[in-house]
């Protein structure tokens, strides 16, 4: 009977109208003696500094300009530069001998699963939410 | 003449008197508001200590940006809404650490019968679930109750509309309801053990 009463207990109080009630009964807080004349204490403070020194732009406007006119230049003497360069390019893949390919397939198969590995370790630590391992 | 408009006027009038320089006009605007910031902070990270930092933090900012007060929204929305940024920043900033409530919760008179003291601890610990909720689900809760329901109002400090609000309520009492079961039976259990003692 007890055990009856304590189940419909448990479900009248978690009822949404329950947690609306306990979240609207709040008690106020009275701010401390002091809070007022802390508050106005810094107010002063920082209207007695002085204003923060505003950016240079005059000045710096013609030094932004010429730093990006001559980035922009050096991108395209770039570009210039290395564009015979990528036409030049040959797409045909490397030749690699028997002997070579076996341990390099091995290297990959070690390398997918140490990623899958990573990615099921992130995974459990993303479930599990975030420890202090790291 | 309404409170409120009383309250709106002075508002008015203490900002326009720092605006023109009369650094101690703002103490009128703390004094009115600084029980209302406080009690915000305090529903954001239920730390004392740290509410009133939060608070005079809020502060400091409303007098820095006294000026972009735009006058379209009361001052009061505009101020909250600031405050709200601001406590969100320091809440990302310094995580709440939660402590037990015996340590922090600083009751305004002393818990007297059994069932007293069982009802509200175990109160409290709903009203501390409310920051173990995901803030996307959390600030409308603590700005829908700190406004005492008043939708439009949250929905204003927060700058969304009042269905994403709604919306986020209404998950939020969901999440309480379902996601802290452990809260649910300590609640139940200390009640249910009040009434019957």
């Amino acid at each position: 009977m007890n055990r009856n009463r304590k189940d419909r207990h448990q479900r009248e109080e978690m009822s949404p109208a329950a947690i609306d009630r306990i979240l609207a009964t709040e008690e106020e807080l009275v701010p401390s003696s002091g809070f007022l004349a802390s508050v106005m204490d810094r107010v002063q403070e920082e209207a007695a500094a002085p204003p923060p020194i505003p950016f240079p732009w005059k000045r710096a406007i013609p030094g932004i300009v010429l730093a990006a006119g001559v980035l922009g230049w050096g991108g395209v003497e770039l570009g210039r530069a290395a564009l015979p360069a990528i036409r030049a390019l040959s797409l045909a893949p490397p030749h690699l001998s028997a002997a070579l390919i076996q341990p390099v397939q091995e290297a990959g198969w070690v390398a997918l699963a140490l990623i899958a590995s990573l990615l099921s370790w992130l995974f459990s630590r993303r479930l599990a939410g975030r420890s202090s391992l790291l | 003449m309404s409170a409120s408009t009383t309250i709106a006027a002075q508002d008015l009038a203490d900002v326009d008197r720092v605006l023109a320089g009369d650094v101690r006009a703002f103490e009128g605007i703390v004094r009115r508001w600084q029980a209302p910031l406080i009690n915000m902070a305090w529903r954001y990270c239920r730390d004392r200590g740290r509410a009133e930092e939060m608070a005079q933090e809020a502060f400091l900012r409303a007098w820095r940006g006294l000026s972009h007060w735009r006058r379209d929204s009361s001052f009061s929305t505009w101020l909250f809404a600031l405050a709200a940024n601001v406590f969100r920043s320091e809440l990302k900033r310094f995580p709440t650490v939660n402590v037990p409530i015996e340590e922090i919760a600083e009751p305004s008179r002393p818990a007297g019968q059994l069932a007293g003291a069982c009802e509200k601890s175990s109160h409290e610990a709903v009203r501390r679930a409310v920051l173990a909720l995901p803030m996307r689900y959390r600030e409308p809760v603590i700005l829908f109750y700190f406004q005492e329901k008043d939708l439009a109002a949250a929905a204003r400090v927060m700058g969304l509309p009042e269905g994403t609000i709604k919306a986020r309520l209404s998950r939020a009492r969901a999440l309480l309801r379902s996601r802290f079961p452990h809260l649910e039976s300590e609640h139940s259990a200390l009640e249910w053990a009040g009434k019957e003692a």
